[in-house]
């Protein structure tokens, strides 16, 4: 078997060098065109005003050459890697390898990410980066219920972490009601939000239910800059309270935490414990996905997923699945938004943008579809990866598409594409072997 | 229930996509213990009979008596709940969701217990072994006949006491198809179970069935049993030639 498949990739590799040189030889035809008047053409304004140009034929080999270069290179990588379909060829060693990291990986990062506060105590940045990633693996989890189980795509995400921020901001401002009592509330506003948003979508698939989502987005934050009277409109609203460890406040004051534990204060205290707040909320998401993931409802999402047709054949009634579906992903949205709201102590309308929810998306996507690692990973590279390139500010936007076009390259059902199934035999029994010959499907 | 009541009763049943009407008024009767073929050509609304038993598309006049119940409004997803299920044309199984998975749809919107989900799973996977070969595989990885099995599987495992298979043998190998029909002869003969049969293939579907009834655009044009309809010269012409003649 395995000499087979090299043979075959013997083969094409030896077939390939014409192919190799045509291709390229269009490549460069197609930059030629396209830089003939970009780069080939310099223009500028003369001293009276008129347009002067002149040809830059040097400029325009160089990069037509580049391209050309290029071309061939990843072509003879891209025969160098491999058909798409050779992954019998990776070496039995690396494979398990792998698949012993992948047992490991997942509770390996959660214990990482429980000693994070005490590695890098001192690193403010750290922590506070730490805390974004967190926000935003809840939001991916969230989400994950509506796009990756469900298979509703939704593009206004954002909305339901606006009406979670917006909730806890306004009544812990005006009714002076505290986190803990808010928290809650802002997950059920949400998900009500969720329901409302649901209802007249139920019909709708695919591109039609992104359009109407995505409107729905802009809708909530137009409301929210525009109702000033109850949001502030664009100047948001300030002075949110700080959470309280049920009702201790993390202050330098006589009923403080650290005065009531005796020990020194330090600002660090708040940020360890936001930390692990929104640590405890992902966690939370990520829990009840994964228990509802082995109940009918859960089932349920994932079919539709599948197939609408086949489960209403079921008796799946699809109006409260998908209803459930968009509620649940909205509660945990709007979970993320209260503890938004208190970590910035102030929030506006330009929090809730539809960049928001296309990030959010692409952490889903890209960590594939209805995978809890996966997304926990992209969330990682994705929001990390932003901070670490901040000081390339003019490449940042270029690595980040880079990467996505990558990704969807070569994993295009995200970086775990991989799908666990939540039913398995009691008992294993053995079946005659005449009843399973092959050959009879 | 008397036994002269049928199980299944439609009368004078329309429906309608839109302007198109497909079904123009038809009346089939379905006897509790028998299996009853539905033979017509392409669009001839065998299929839209078997979705309007469903509700999709409703039934714009007419009655569907189900157990001496009227049900012809009741909504989609509680007629499953009836013990009626149905393997749709196309089989439509959950491609990326196991075996298991897909199986344990179809017993899920049932309040049947654990044994008896554990007692019609083993009856499955009876007349199915492979499926239990295939158990933790994703449904979309098998074969066209296994995908059939499948479906099939996934609406018994409802405990239907009628069960409506939309096109069984659609796309199969000859040999895939007559498995799938002995299946369905044994399930009914073994089991009770009452089962309406849309087919193309008429040779194969009125062999197997008690009863047979032929619709040509949206109305029942002959009715009879099996062997009867099976030698009547306009069924030969019209469904039989060129099929398989065994």
């Amino acid at each position: 078997m395995t000499a087979l498949s090299h043979e075959i990739t013997q083969t094409s590799r030896a077939a390939g060098i014409p192919f190799i040189l045509k291709r390229a030889f269009f490549n460069a035809l197609v930059a030629l065109v396209l830089f003939s008047l970009m780069v080939g053409v310099r223009t500028e304004a003369g001293p009276d005003g008129q347009l002067t140009y002149w040809p830059r034929f040097v400029e325009l080999a160089s990069l037509v050459g580049i391209v050309f270069g290029g071309s061939v290179v990843i072509e003879l990588l891209r025969q160098w890697i491999g058909p798409s379909g050779a992954e019998r060829l990776v070496p039995p060693a690396l494979h398990s390898g792998l698949s012993f990291l992948g047992r490991y990986l997942a509770p390996a990062l959660l214990i990482f990410t429980l000693l994070v506060p005490v590695i890098f105590y001192d690193q403010r940045y750290i922590l506070d980066l730490a805390i974004l990633v967190l926000t935003y693996v809840m939001l991916g989890w969230g989400l994950n219920v509506v796009v990756g189980l469900a298979g509703l795509l939704d593009l206004g995400y954002v909305a339901f972490y606006a009406v979670g921020a917006y909730s806890y901001a306004l009544l812990a401002t005006n009714f002076g009601w505290s986190f803990w009592i808010c928290l809650p509330l802002a997950g059920i506003l949400a998900a009500f939000w969720g329901v409302l948003l649901g209802f007249p979508v139920l019909r709708l698939r695919g591109d039609y239910l992104a359009i109407v989502t995505l409107a729905f987005g802009e809708i909530i934050r137009l409301v929210l800059i525009n109702w000033q009277s109850l949001t502030g409109g664009p100047n948001g609203v300030p002075g949110i309270p700080r959470p309280t460890l049920f009702g201790i406040p993390l202050t330098n004051t006589d009923d403080g935490l650290a005065a009531l534990l005796g020990i020194e204060f330090s600002p660090t205290h708040r940020i360890v414990f936001l930390f692990y707040l929104i640590l405890a909320l992902a966690l939370l998401t990520n829990w009840v996905t994964i228990r509802l993931r082995r109940l009918p409802i859960g089932r349920a999402w994932e079919a539709l997923r599948e197939d609408e047709v086949a489960c209403r054949a079921l008796g799946i009634n699809t109006t409260t699945t998908k209803l459930t579906a968009f509620a649940t992903g909205a509660m945990f949205g709007g979970f993320a938004g209260a503890f938004f709201a208190t970590r910035q102590g102030f929030i506006s309308p330009e929090s809730f943008t539809f960049q928001e929810s296309a990030l959010v998306l692409a952490i889903v996507v890209l960590g594939g579809m209805g995978s809890q690692l996966g997304v926990a990973l992209a969330a990682l590279t994705m929001i990390g990866g932003f901070e670490l390139f901040r000081g390339l500010e003019t490449y940042r936007m270029l690595v980040f598409g880079w990467a996505m076009v990558l990704i969807m390259i070569w994993r295009p059902r995200g970086l775990i594409g991989h799908r666990a199934p939540t039913v398995y035999l009691k008992k294993s029994q053995a079946i005659s072997s005449d009843l399973v010959k092959e050959g009879h499907g | 229930m008397t036994a002269a009541s049928p199980l299944l009763a439609i009368r004078g049943l329309r429906a309608a996509y839109g302007k198109i009407e497909a079904l123009k008024g038809v009346d089939i009767e379905i006897n509790s213990g028998e299996i009853v073929a539905l033979i017509g050509a392409n669009g001839a609304g065998k299929s839209t009979l078997m979705m309007t038993i469903f509700g999709r598309p409703r039934a714009r006049a007419g009655q569907i008596l189900y157990d001496g119940k009227d049900i012809t409004t009741v909504p989609t997803h509680e007629i499953a709940h009836l013990r009626i299920a149905q393997s749709p044309e196309g089989r439509r199984i959950f491609p990326r969701m196991s075996v298991a998975e897909n199986l344990r749809m179809g017993a899920d919107v049932t309040d049947s217990t654990d044994a008896e989900r554990d007692s019609t799973l083993e009856r499955v996977f009876a007349l199915f072994p492979r499926l239990k070969e295939r158990f933790a595989q994703r449904g979309g990885t098998l074969s066209g006949g296994e995908q059939q099995m499948l479906a099939i599987g996934r609406a018994l495992m409802s405990r239907p006491r009628l069960l409506l298979l939309d096109e069984p043998s659609l796309g199969l190998a000859p040999l895939i198809a007559r498995q799938i029909f002995d299946a369905i002869r044994t399930l009914n003969r073994q089991d009770g179970l009452t089962v309406l049969i849309v087919e193309q293939n008429a040779n194969h579907a009125l062999k197997l069935a008690h009863r047979g009834y032929v619709m040509v655009n949206g109305l029942i044009t002959l009715a009879g049993s099996g062997a009867e309809l099976l030698q009547r010269p306009e069924i030969r012409a019209a469904y039989l030639e060129g099929g398989r003649h065994t």
